[in-house]
């Protein structure tokens, strides 16, 4: 489900069965690392877009978690955490942090969710036929961590 | 969630060509109306619809297939392209192209992915299940079947129109 007006009627009557939520953590930054940090999180959002198309039933997909580049890893992490324990006290089970930012790879979640790392590629300018492919393809390396969960 | 609910109103953007913010938000406000007017005629006009997912009729078999395709949308404010997918395979002598949403909450649905059920369609979120048909399981979380796309064969070729809900 998506953070829409429409999506949260259905959430409202069926909480039940909606027990994931994914969270596509996004770098920001201007001058230098403008370029790339819209490069990552154009991506991330295709991708996190994607997962939540195909598990829509299950799967919450959360507003981005946003954090200047220059943020420390103890800070984002904190806050980080506040979110998930926030979600998971109203009825959330299971977190999948989505980014293409190395950084996370340094930060220790394991108590908050599955962190899962994927390297970013330029997305804007695929055709978009192609772009679903090679989405759904970085796409299946995900799945997996999260239906596992499930059973 | 709401496939239909899109299907709606982008069909009314597609029919009425809309320029200019004024003309968008009566239309907003008019659709409805006009909609229950016109709409036998819209029915009639759907065969342009139709799309071709490049898959001859000969390539097809028993066994389901997923194909994906991708589907022009205009919802008046810009142009964009969507793909869709359908499992299509022979069913009798008839062609039968069932849409992958599963219709407890919208997960999609591949063939043959549980182990216990390999000739069957199996939704991984809630362990929804259907037969090949797309009749739903009853035990599992989905209250009725997949839902169907119009199918046309033209020259050999299948082309997929609209969606229909069955009960
Ligand atoms: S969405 Fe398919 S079983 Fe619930």
């Amino acid at each position: 489900m998506k953070w829409t007006g429409q999506d949260t009627v259905v959430y409202e009557k069926a909480k039940e069965y909606v027990d994931t939520a994914v969270i596509p953590l996004l770098p920001v930054a201007g001058g230098k690392e403008q370029q790339e940090s819209v490069l990552m999180g154009e991506f991330t959002q295709y991708l996190t877009e994607y997962l939540e198309k195909q598990y829509m039933g299950r799967v919450y997909l959360l507003p981005p978690f946003t954090y200047l580049k220059e943020e420390s890893g103890e800070e984002k992490k904190n806050r980080l955490t506040a979110w998930a324990a926030h979600f998971e006290k109203h009825g959330f089970k299971y977190f999948l942090f989505v980014t293409a930012d190395m950084q996370w790879r340094k930060i220790n979640l394991e108590e908050a969710g599955e962190l899962v790392w994927i390297p970013a590629f330029s997305v804007h300018d695929m055709e978009p036929g192609k772009r679903h492919q090679a989405i759904e393809q970085q796409a299946q390396q995900i799945i997996p961590l999260m239906t596992q969960q499930w059973t | 969630m709401s496939e239909k609910k899109h299907r709606v109103s982008r069909r009314q953007f597609l029919t009425y060509t809309l320029t200019g913010v004024g003309g968008f938000m009566a239309a907003g406000m008019l659709a409805p109306m006009v909609r229950m007017a016109l709409d036998p005629a819209l029915e009639a006009g759907a065969d342009s619809d139709f799309v071709s997912i490049g898959l001859s009729e000969d390539e097809l078999s028993e066994e389901p297939q997923r194909v994906d395709f991708t589907v022009e949308l205009d919802d008046g404010w810009y142009q964009s392209e969507q793909t869709q997918s359908a499992w299509v395979f022979r069913n009798g002598d008839e062609v039968m192209a069932l849409s992958p949403i599963c219709t407890h909450l919208g997960c999609t649905v591949n063939w043959g992915t549980n182990e216990e059920n390999p000739e069957e369609f199996f939704c991984p979120c809630h362990f929804g299940r259907f037969e090949r048909d797309g009749t739903n399981i009853p035990g599992t979380p989905p209250t009725r079947p997949l839902d169907v796309y119009e199918v046309e064969v033209r020259d050999g070729m299948i082309y997929l129109g609209q969606i229909n809900q069955r009960d």
